[in-house]
């Protein structure tokens, strides 16, 4: 099933918190762009992973939490934290 | 004529065949006298150069006139003196190439004899043929003609034929349309998309996807087992339906092969050819390394069983470097299969950050950046001096999409397909040309783009026609 912008932000919120040990309650949205990433893993790839070289449009969204700025991507198919403790991955 | 003429002009015809008769003998007397004591050769240089003396001989010379290098310092004195010795004259000097000189021969001996003589002596650095050079045989019988295809969308299709629409810039294309005046594409070469699979149903790709024969048993893998690959291999589930479900895959298939003049959509760069799908990437766009590698498994084994698989596309791609996938794309390699990889669009240089697959050293790698409609280097592409080979269109390009769709995409993604489509062109005029011909004649083959000089290897755009010719 398809993915829209808020079930993005809402599946981002609710990894975040739970990589964090903290209440989503406690995450804060910052921002929520359109965005072009440069291949089909949103410029995220994990471990081994391979990923078509087509340019793909998203979201990039900016959370919040206890002082810091966290930042997931996110498309039709899928949401992934960004370089979250220096690694992506997928949720 | 009275008969009286006509007795005449017999008498003088017969003159004339005698003394041409006597002029070609003397001629041949010379030759014969000169071969025999003329200047002395060797007997081991004699064996050193026959090679190179059959090459010549069998070479077509518009007449006997070489051209002679005299080392620096040689007096123009010298030069005359030992053309007067063998009985030759400097035709001309060549002012901007010191010590370079234009030789007749006036014994009128075969080139090849004259450049012995020369290359003998000490005061020459080198001599050689005054070669003639002729048109080949496709320009001597006139340009070739433009082949338009008539499927309705083919319009938009500016990377095969750039005619500035939307603004682009006319002729910035791969020039499809000339090399379909050559060649169409075949159905006897196969091109492996390696990918999220195709959709093999769409109306534009059925009539050239590829189907396991019949007569050719099904894929079997120690580990895997036995795969009904009818349709070609899925690497995710070890299964035997490649279908799409993302829309990349049929993309790239599109690109490579739409069925070129049945009135439907667009034309791929082959009209005909025969796509064989494999799927290692999901419905997002993304697949594992091991997954990779199990594909381009089932392409050798594939070719090993006797089908003409002998292209791989792959756009895809991460900077992860995997041995394991070097090492079976070297695999690849030793089957006699070409690799197209994408060189990704991170905008960097792939030289200090390589892309994989796409920056494996590996012989039969063949890594691709992409042009924008105005010949410009896309602003996503990453490029490379050493390490991206070649560039092709890759910003916009309309192709084959899920549910009997077209769709515009950008990416390294698109540019990869239009590489790999020019390779199978090749092979169709060409089927029984080597991986490393192949891969010669496409770098061999482009159109120098100043937005790519310093950027790629070759510094150009792959150009279908320019590949075709000769």
């Amino acid at each position: 099933m398809a993915i829209d912008k808020n079930s993005a932000v809402e599946n981002a919120r609710n990894d975040l918190a739970r990589r964090l040990n903290i209440n989503a309650a406690d995450v804060k949205e910052k921002s929520v762009e359109d965005d072009d990433f440069p291949d089909m893993a949103l410029g995220a790839p994990e471990d081994g992973e391979m990923s078509g070289q087509m340019i793909t449009s998203g979201w990039r969204i900016k959370l919040e939490a206890q002082g810091k700025t966290y930042e997931y991507r996110a498309d039709k198919n899928q949401v992934r934290a960004f370089n979250f403790k220096g690694k992506n991955h997928r949720i | 004529m009275n008969r009286n003429n006509f007795f005449i002009h017999l008498a003088l015809a017969l003159v004339l065949v005698l003394v041409a008769a006597f002029a070609g003998q003397l001629s041949r007397w010379r030759k014969q006298w000169r071969s025999h004591m003329g200047p002395i050769v060797s007997a081991e240089k004699k064996r050193a150069t026959t090679t190179e003396e059959i090459a010549l001989s069998e070479t077509r010379f518009g007449r006997p006139e070489v051209l002679v290098k005299f080392k620096s310092g040689v007096s123009q004195e010298t030069i005359e003196r030992l053309t007067a010795l063998r009985h030759d004259r400097v035709e001309d000097r060549i002012e901007n190439v010191e010590g370079l000189e234009a030789i007749d021969d006036l014994d009128n001996a075969d080139a090849a004899t004259v450049v012995s003589e020369y290359q003998q002596l000490a005061e020459v650095e080198y001599a050689e043929p005054n070669f003639e050079i002729e048109l080949d045989a496709s320009e001597a019988a006139g340009p070739l003609e433009p082949i338009l295809p008539h499927d309705p969308q083919f319009t938009d299709q500016w990377a095969l034929s750039n005619s500035g629409q939307r603004g682009g810039k006319q002729g910035a294309d791969i020039s499809a349309t000339l090399a379909w005046a050559t060649t169409t594409g075949s159905d006897k070469v196969v091109v492996a998309v390696l990918d999220s699979g195709v959709d093999y149903t769409h109306e534009d790709l059925i009539q050239n996807m590829w189907m396991r024969p019949a007569s050719m048993a099904p894929y079997h893998d120690n580990e895997l087992g036995t795969i009904d690959d009818e349709n070609g291999f899925d690497a995710i589930d070890s299964a035997g339906d490649p279908m799409d479900e993302n829309g990349h895959g049929t993309h790239c298939a599109g690109i490579i092969g739409a069925e070129g003049e049945n009135n439907i959509g667009i034309a791929g760069v082959n009209w005909k050819v025969k796509i064989m799908p494999l799927k290692f990437m999901n419905a997002g766009g993304f697949g594992t390394t091991k997954d990779a590698i199990e594909a381009i498994n089932y392409v050798i084994d594939r070719k090993k069983a006797g089908v003409n698989v002998r292209i791989i596309s792959a756009s895809w791609g991460s900077t992860q470097r995997s041995r394991a996938l070097e090492d079976a794309i070297r695999k690849a390699y030793e089957n006699d299969i070409l690799f197209v990889a994408a060189a990704g669009n991170a905008t960097v240089n792939n030289d200090r950050n390589p892309h994989f697959p796409s920056s494996y050293n590996v012989p039969n790698v063949v890594s691709v950046a992409a042009l924008d409609r105005h010949d410009e280097l896309a602003k996503f592409s990453n490029w490379g001096v050493k390490s991206v080979a070649i560039a092709a269109p890759g910003v916009d390009i309309l192709s084959t999409w899920l549910g009997n769709a077209y769709e515009e995409k950008s990416g390294t993604s698109m540019a990869t397909p239009v590489v790999s489509g020019v390779a199978a062109l090749i092979l169709a005029e060409h089927p029984r040309m080597s991986v490393d011909e192949l891969k010669k004649k496409l770098l061999a083959s482009t159109d120098p783009i100043v937005a790519l000089k310093g950027k790629t290897v070759t510094g150009g755009r792959v150009n279908a026609a320019k590949a075709l010719a000769n």
